[in-house]
């Protein structure tokens, strides 16, 4: 049976229901976006730099309120039950920065403890970091001496362990090395077989189209194309990324 | 949740260098200063039986309790040299006479002005500059240094609300930072009375009192450091507005008030009380002269001793006139001066660290009261002095010209030092240590409650982005 048809059926895990938000200075950051993600689901959304893709992954963390709609995790939304919410999700971001002066088990423990997981075991801690691919020798040595592929990998641990229905990724591949970008690849993958429900924001057009099952466009705020991996796997991605990001600014225009 | 942010602050701190290097000078500091106020307070104790040993040997030999030199000294208290307070900077040895002003001399700055330009190591020091920027240091990027970080996103990610993160902040960063420093703290208190201090119970809850009120100020400062903290985006920000408000609270608001209340209140003096009591001595030395003039004796026998009691009337009148208008321009000045000391605590009441100081000198009875407190305390035992003279030898001395009668071929029998009586001073009560400094622990009270409560709503609207 095609996943989409399955999906269907499957209650959504991530639900963007006409999400806007307006900041203070009265720039419109998201414009009436709305979309859902299944279980097992990734959804990429593409964009350039002030697209609003990290706005939508703010809301979702309620790092900020929408000015109107409303946007769900598992059900609970995010806007008035934010705490119940993001019991529910975990969050990878562009450059993860953990604690410089804890090892990388003294920061997942922390990480974890915090993501509602108190008596998870040492050697499940270990087996992890390994699964993402981090060597052993780093597991007890302070994160300040980490590069910045050995601090996603223990970013990306946090999030397993805290085995949440849904994850948000932030730009995850930025600044990862061709290897490094790879193995993340394969880990998503993995992630998605296991029922997760992920959201990333990317600039990363040829990997979200090796691992999204959707891929939106954003642009000035608005969500300007979804379309199911399906439907654009002949077509050129990076054409069709730019002829909607050219599309929306003569119709801007 | 709490416990889990709790244990992460605690251990964020504790494992950085900064904590490392700063726990380790505040210890040295910490111990050094047990360690060196105890050793000081033993030798300036010796110092002072020596000194009240000597003033005793001075009397061998003599026969007229009105011929002596009699000094009296301020005994050097245990806490003094723990919180200097004032106790260095006023003098320590009055000339006792039976009548007449009394000035104390020989102040510990006095002998060794070394000590004046570099000041000792106190725990006053220890608090009000190195434990208040040591909270500053550690503590100025607590909120937005962990947003720079990117650590602050991801703790949110999670089912965190933002009271229980800055109330574990808050308590975490000090249970991180006082409770160690406590372990040097007991230690000193151990070495107190091993090196031979004695503590009486009075001084043990006066010390306890002063490191509550140190632990207080402290707090000050990192209550402070976190509302700072969480009302700038930056770290750099944040740093250097707490370094401005570290500078003027502790080196410049005291020091303005001070002289604020100088340009406002005027006092007389020194030098103008001492010349109109100078006039004044003049005039009466006058009156004394053309009253002697008046001296008619009523035998031939035993003209001296009516000469000394005539003289001792016109001394005790005299003295009577003087220590009235002495008392009259020092009591003008001493009010000009409580007006100005008034206006000046007050101003000064605006930093911290001048409540810190008031509350811990005033807990090791080191307070601007010690030098009103001898004063008085020697001016009682002045009026006893004078008594036990009268009652030896009929008059007694300080009021100016006496003639002293030896009988030809009678031998006089020595005095016998023991029977003078002792200058015992009295420390204040705990009591009145406690009302002192209760005003000044309510302010840094309040401070901790202000800035505690500011901080804590700057957090609840600060941008988690």
């Amino acid at each position: 049976m095609d996943s989409n048809i399955e999906n269907n059926n499957k209650k959504p895990i991530l639900e963007a229901i006409n999400l806007s938000k307006r900041y203070e200075d009265n720039a419109l950051a998201l414009d009436n976006v709305s979309f859902t993600i299944h279980p097992g689901e990734i959804f990429a959304m593409l964009g350039g730099n002030g697209a609003g893709k990290t706005t939508t992954i703010n809301l979702f963390l309620n790092l900020i309120e929408p000015t109107s709609g409303d946007c769900k995790i598992d059900g609970v939304s995010c806007v008035s039950k934010p705490l119940e919410a993001k019991k529910k999700v975990a969050y990878v971001s562009e450059n993860v920065m953990l604690y410089p002066d804890f090892t990388a088990m003294q920061n997942l423990d922390f990480f974890i403890k915090l993501g509602g997981r108190m008596n998870l075991s040492k050697d499940e801690y270990k087996s992890v970091l390994k699964r993402v691919g981090l060597q052993e020798d780093a597991f007890n040595k302070k994160l300040k001496g980490f590069s910045k592929g050995m601090r996603q990998k223990c970013g990306i641990a946090i999030s397993i362990l805290k085995d949440a229905p849904a994850i948000l990724l932030d730009e995850p591949t930025s600044g990862l090395d061709p290897k490094a970008g790879a193995e993340f690849v394969n880990l998503l993958k993995e992630l998605k077989k296991e029922g997760k429900a992920i959201l990333m924001s990317t600039h990363d057009i040829f990997r979200a189209k090796d691992v999204a099952d959707t891929i939106g466009i954003m642009n000035k705020g608005q969500l300007v194309m979804k379309k199911k991996q399906s439907e654009i796997h002949n077509e050129d991605l990076e054409q069709l990324y730019i002829k909607y990001m050219a599309g929306y600014m003569e119709n801007a225009a | 949740m709490f416990k889990v942010m709790l244990k992460k602050e605690i251990l964020q701190i504790i494992s950085s260098n900064k904590f490392a290097i700063s726990f380790a000078v505040c210890s040295i500091l910490i111990l050094l200063t047990f360690f060196v106020g105890a050793n000081s307070y033993l030798l300036s104790r010796d110092q002072y039986e020596a000194a009240v040993q000597e003033n005793i040997r001075g009397m061998d030999g003599i026969t007229d309790w009105r011929m002596i030199n009699h000094r009296i000294f301020l005994p050097p208290q245990p806490l003094a040299a723990l919180v200097n307070g004032i106790s260095n900077d006023i003098g320590r040895n009055i000339n006792m006479e039976g009548m007449g002003e009394l000035r104390a001399h020989d102040s510990k700055y006095n002998e060794d002005p070394i000590y004046a330009a570099f000041r000792f190591l106190d725990l006053n020091f220890i608090f009000q500059i190195i434990l208040s920027l040591f909270a500053v240091l550690l503590l100025y990027n607590a909120i937005n240094g962990e947003k720079e970080l990117g650590t602050l996103r991801l703790t949110f990610s999670n089912s965190v609300s933002r009271s229980q993160y800055i109330l574990s902040k808050i308590v975490g960063s000090f249970s991180a930072i006082i409770i160690p420093l406590l372990i040097p703290i007991a230690i000193g208190f151990i070495l107190l009375p091993l090196m031979g201090v004695p503590m009486t119970s009075t001084d043990w809850i006066s010390l306890l009192g002063i490191i509550f009120s140190g632990v207080l100020y402290f707090s000050v400062f990192l209550t402070l450091s976190i509302f700072i903290s969480a009302s700038t985006a930056k770290s750099s920000t944040s740093f250097l507005v707490l370094l401005i408000v570290w500078i003027a609270s502790v080196i410049v608001i005291p020091r303005a008030s001070i002289l604020i209340s100088g340009r406002l209140v005027d006092v007389p003096s020194v030098d103008e009380i001492n010349s109109k009591k100078s006039h004044y001595m003049r005039q009466i030395s006058g009156e004394t002269l053309s009253a002697m003039g008046n001296f008619k004796p009523t035998s031939n026998n035993d003209i001296m001793r009516e000469f000394n009691e005539f003289m001792d009337e016109i001394n005790t009148e005299r003295d009577e006139k003087v220590t009235k208008f002495n008392s009259q321009v020092n009591q003008e000045r001493r009010n000009a001066q409580m007006e100005q000391e008034k206006l000046a605590l007050n101003l000064s009441r605006v930093s911290p660290a001048s409540s810190f100081y008031l509350i811990s000198s005033s807990f090791a009875g080191t307070s601007m009261e010690l030098e009103k407190n001898y004063h008085e305390q020697a001016k009682a035992y002045q009026k006893v002095f004078a008594d036990f003279q009268r009652e030896k030898e009929g008059m007694t001395t300080g009021g100016g010209m006496m003639f002293i009668v030896r009988k030809a071929g009678v031998e006089e029998n020595p005095i016998d030092p023991s029977e003078l009586p002792e200058f015992v001073f009295k420390p204040p009560s705990l009591e009145s240590r406690i009302n002192s400094a209760l005003p000044d622990l309510g302010i840094l009270f309040v401070y901790n409650f202000i800035f505690f409560l500011v901080g804590y709503v700057k957090f609840l609207k600060f941008d988690l982005r």
